[in-house]
């Protein structure tokens, strides 16, 4: 009998043909990229190293005085002719050469750049517009590719281009969470704290991850950046109103107390409503008091939860008989939050913890005892 | 009579040939979407500045979950080497499950441990838990120990997730070496999309690598040809298959040497699946299954960065029984969820992950075995060439090369964890060399597996590991 498949024949050869291509093709060019790779990366390092020094001492170099009565700008005439002698190299360069020499002085520039200030860091960002990293950054936030844009977004920061302040601003309604986050950090290194108030009125449906981007940054402002948080409380969208209270009781500014407790008693949601409880706790200051015990009566249970916590979090002696209550009756989870709060109410929770530990009714006994347990191995570990 | 022997062997001959041509049209389309799903992912990871995670109290606290049983040898190590991952707020639950040999000792004495009063509710149903114990030392407080009643892996891991505080659980094995950033990766989806319930990392072969103190220091490929051949086959299948399938929002499997699950989904499904040998692959079908089900928006991703390393097996009896036992698994869990194939209402996986798995890669030995013995019967009856016999081998063992050899192209354009280029060809001549003999072998294995799950087979089987110390050959 004939072996002959009409079509599967021909489809078999053909594939067998596509198939030795790119087998040979693929083995050849991984061998290649790895070398390539190797030798890029081992002429990279010494094009890095070779402007690294020259860059290092041009930056430390001291320039020698301007004669008196020359005008400002003749400071900037002294930068241009510091850095002619490396322009002139590179116009020397072919052009592939040069783009590889351009791109490992940006990088050199930008390390640099972390860690310079006053007049060093003027000269530094001279270079920067001078080699014309920063129209270069500018035209590339208008890519239609977003990580070009993010790219260009992290430059402008990096680069300390204020002039880059308005394409950052708009840039916080990019479509890619990516661009957004790059100009949100991009805009708090060159404007400072004063950008959180376009930061957070212009941001929408607030990723976690763009939260904890931009928490860490607002830390390092603290108080100076609570007015703006607080003025984030009224922003329409909810993601903004919940970042702000999280960064309000991070921070612990009693200045946020007052706000928060406005919060609590206007805002018609209970997730912002637990929150705001929640970051009362954390601040712990009596104030809040009576309107934690207000909401502790709420319908709501992770609203009651969180204002339970908070009321153990401030230490609150009026508190204690609603705690011992909750302990007693109630759902599981609320029970023994009550008695985790109880165990924060100072020396009376504590006593009444203790005599709770040692109920008929079973189940109160053993959350008591947990929390027990739970709070002398805190005070063992501090 | 032989005419008709002839005409129908000559017929399924077609269907043979027909099948490895889609099957091979469906690997190159892997290979190439997945290239695309790299760089995309690539691309997004060069903005991730995973130190402010580190520092920023919004980063949401994990259980990592590390069911351990007769471990006394290693778990020390593994337990203080996940103790030190960098990662803001975690805590290590170990669970004991049932240990013969002297586990829990170790751990109590290793790590100041005391039986604590905390009472366990459990949200899964499990084998009864013996005692929870905490350590007295602070710089333990973020571990828990929970000694059980002997019930497997997926009924360990059950109890863990009840015993975890933090939202997010991390299901590893026991001898899992995660690298140090693993947690930040594998948790950054979860923040960046809210609707996200599972998230799988990368598992790569630690034979050959050097282990200091439970991480690895040095990476490199072992000098036996068993774990080099499973190097290739794990970049086939994490970075091409399920790669692909991440884009599709239609991966199938998590890998249960590591995960990390929305612990409240996990606990909404009834946790794992405790009487099938491929419990990981089940609970993300089941996973799938109510989402789709509930009509709720979700997602299940695969991160391909986030390392966790683990020991292969060396020996082709290990070998076979590990492989074995994933064929039975996939085949129970395709049964379990049989009305999910091509059930509009699944959507992505009805249509496409599910029929894929069901048609290729469970019902691919069964095909491939029996294409041989066709092929072998037609030569007997007189009715094949010769040659075109030959060619289609050859193009069947090219396919293969092409696939493992893409498979490792992909690797080193994208994270080039093997930075020797005698490695890499290594590799490559590997990505050649399987196809002769090892391809056909593990063929082989899988159709037995078919054989042992009708028989009723349910165990493991034993898996001998020499432990990481040794790893280095």
């Amino acid at each position: 009998m004939d072996f002959s498949f009409p079509v599967q024949f021909f489809v078999v050869i053909a594939f067998a043909a596509l198939a030795t291509f790119f087998v040979i093709a693929m083995s050849i060019g991984l061998v290649i990229h790895k070398a390539v790779g190797i030798a890029r990366s081992s002429r990279g390092g010494r094009i890095t190293r070779y402007y690294s020094a020259i860059f290092a001492d041009l930056l430390l170099r001291d320039l020698p005085p301007l004669p008196a009565g020359s005008k400002t700008s003749a400071i900037f005439d002294q930068y241009e002719s510091s850095i002619e002698p490396i322009k002139g190299e590179l116009e020397k360069l072919s052009a592939r050469k040069q783009r590889l020499h351009y791109e490992a002085i940006h990088d050199v520039l930008t390390d640099y750049a972390k860690d310079l200030t006053g007049e060093t860091s003027q000269r530094l960002i001279y270079i920067f517009y001078s080699f014309g990293y920063v129209e270069r950054a500018l035209e590339q936030m208008e890519s239609k590719q977003w990580w070009v844009r993010a790219q260009a977004a992290r430059d402008l920061g990096l680069l300390k281009a204020r002039k880059g302040i308005v394409k950052l601003t708009a840039a916080l309604e990019d479509e890619h969470l990516d661009v957004r986050n790059q100009a949100m950090q991009s805009l708090m290194v060159l404007v400072g704290v004063d950008a959180l108030r376009t930061i957070l009125r212009l941001s929408k449906n607030l990723s976690q991850w763009s939260e904890i981007e931009l928490s860490v940054i607002i830390m390092e402002f603290k108080e100076s950046a609570v007015p703006f948080l607080v003025e984030a409380l009224s922003s329409p969208d909810q993601s903004v109103v919940l970042f702000s209270i999280e960064m309000l009781a991070q921070i612990g500014f009693v200045s946020a107390v007052e706000p928060l407790m406005k919060i609590v008693q206007e805002y018609p949601n209970s997730y912002v409503e637990a929150k705001a409880a929640e970051a009362l706790g954390r601040l712990g200051d009596g104030r809040s008091e009576s309107t934690l015990l207000a909401l502790a009566e709420s319908r709501i249970p992770h609203v009651r939860t969180k204002a339970l916590e908070a009321l153990g979090r401030i230490g609150s002696g009026a508190a204690v008989p609603l705690l011992e209550q909750r302990l007693r009756r109630g759902e599981r989870g609320e029970r023994v939050v009550a008695a985790r709060a109880l165990a924060g109410c100072g020396k009376l929770g504590v006593e009444r913890l203790n005599l709770l530990s040692a109920e008929s009714d079973e189940s109160t006994r053993a959350v008591a005892q947990e929390a027990l347990e739970e709070a002398g191995l805190e005070m063992e570990v501090r | 009579m032989l005419v008709y022997l002839e005409t129908v062997l000559y017929g399924y001959a077609v269907f043979v040939i027909t099948y490895f041509i889609c099957l091979n049209l469906a690997y190159t389309l892997f290979l190439v979407l997945s290239f695309r799903e790299i760089v995309i992912y690539l691309r997004h990871n060069s903005f991730s500045n995973y130190r402010l995670m580190v520092q920023s109290e919004l980063t949401p606290p994990v259980s990592i979950l590390a069911p351990a049983y007769n471990e006394e040898a290693t778990v020390s190590e593994s337990v203080k080497s996940l103790l030190k991952m960098n990662y803001g707020k975690y805590e290590v639950v170990v669970i004991n499950d049932g240990s013969k040999d002297n586990t829990l000792e170790r751990l109590v004495n290793e790590f100041g441990m005391y039986r604590s009063k905390a009472t366990y509710h459990p949200l899964i149903a499990a084998k009864p838990v013996r005692g929870l114990y905490r350590s007295k030392k602070p710089e333990y407080k973020n571990l828990v120990v929970v000694d059980k009643e002997n019930g497997g892996k997926a009924d360990a891991l059950n109890v863990g997730i009840n015993v975890a505080r933090y939202a997010y659980v991390c299901c590893i094995d026991a001898d899992s070496v995660l690298e140090d950033d693993a947690l930040q990766k594998v948790v950054k989806p979860f923040l960046e999309d809210r609707t996200m319930v599972a998230v799988g990392g990368i598992v790569r072969i630690a034979n050959g690598c050097e282990v200091v103190n439970g991480r690895v220091v040095k990476v490199g490929l072992s000098t036996q040809l068993l774990p080099v051949f499973q190097v290739v086959e794990y970049f086939r299948a994490f970075l091409s298959g399920r790669m692909f399938w991440h884009g599709h929002n239609g991966l199938l499997i998590i890998s249960g040497a590591f995960g990390l699950f929305k612990r409240s989904a996990v606990v909404e499904v009834g946790g794992y699946k405790h009487d099938t040998v491929g419990e990981d692959l089940e609970l993300v079908v089941r996973l799938h299954r109510l989402k789709r089900e509930k009509n709720e928006p979700y997602r299940i991703a695969f991160v391909p960065d986030p390392v966790c390393w683990t020991e292969a097996p060396d020996t082709l009896s290990v070998l076979s029984r590990q492989r074995n036992r994933w064929h039975r698994g996939l085949l129970d869990t395709l049964l379990i969820h049989r009305d999910m194939i091509l059930n509009p209402r699944y959507g992505v996986i009805g249509l496409g992950a599910m029929p894929y798995f069901a048609l290729f890669e469970l019902l691919g030995p069964l095909v491939e075995f029996s294409g041989y013995a066709v092929l072998l019967l037609l030569i007997v009856v007189g009715g094949l060439d010769l040659n075109l016999l030959l060619l289609f081998f050859i193009v069947g063992m090219f396919y293969g090369v092409m696939y493992s050899v893409g498979a490792v192209l992909l690797e080193e354009m994208s994270f080039q964890r093997y930075p020797n280029p005698g490695d890499l060809a290594l590799l490559i001549a590997v990505g050649v060399l399987e196809n002769f003999g090892y391809r056909q072998l593990t063929m082989w294995w899988r159709v037995r597996a078919f054989w042992d799950y009708f028989r009723g087979k349910k165990s493991w089987g034993s898996m001998q590991r020499k432990g990481f110390a040794t790893a280095k050959k």
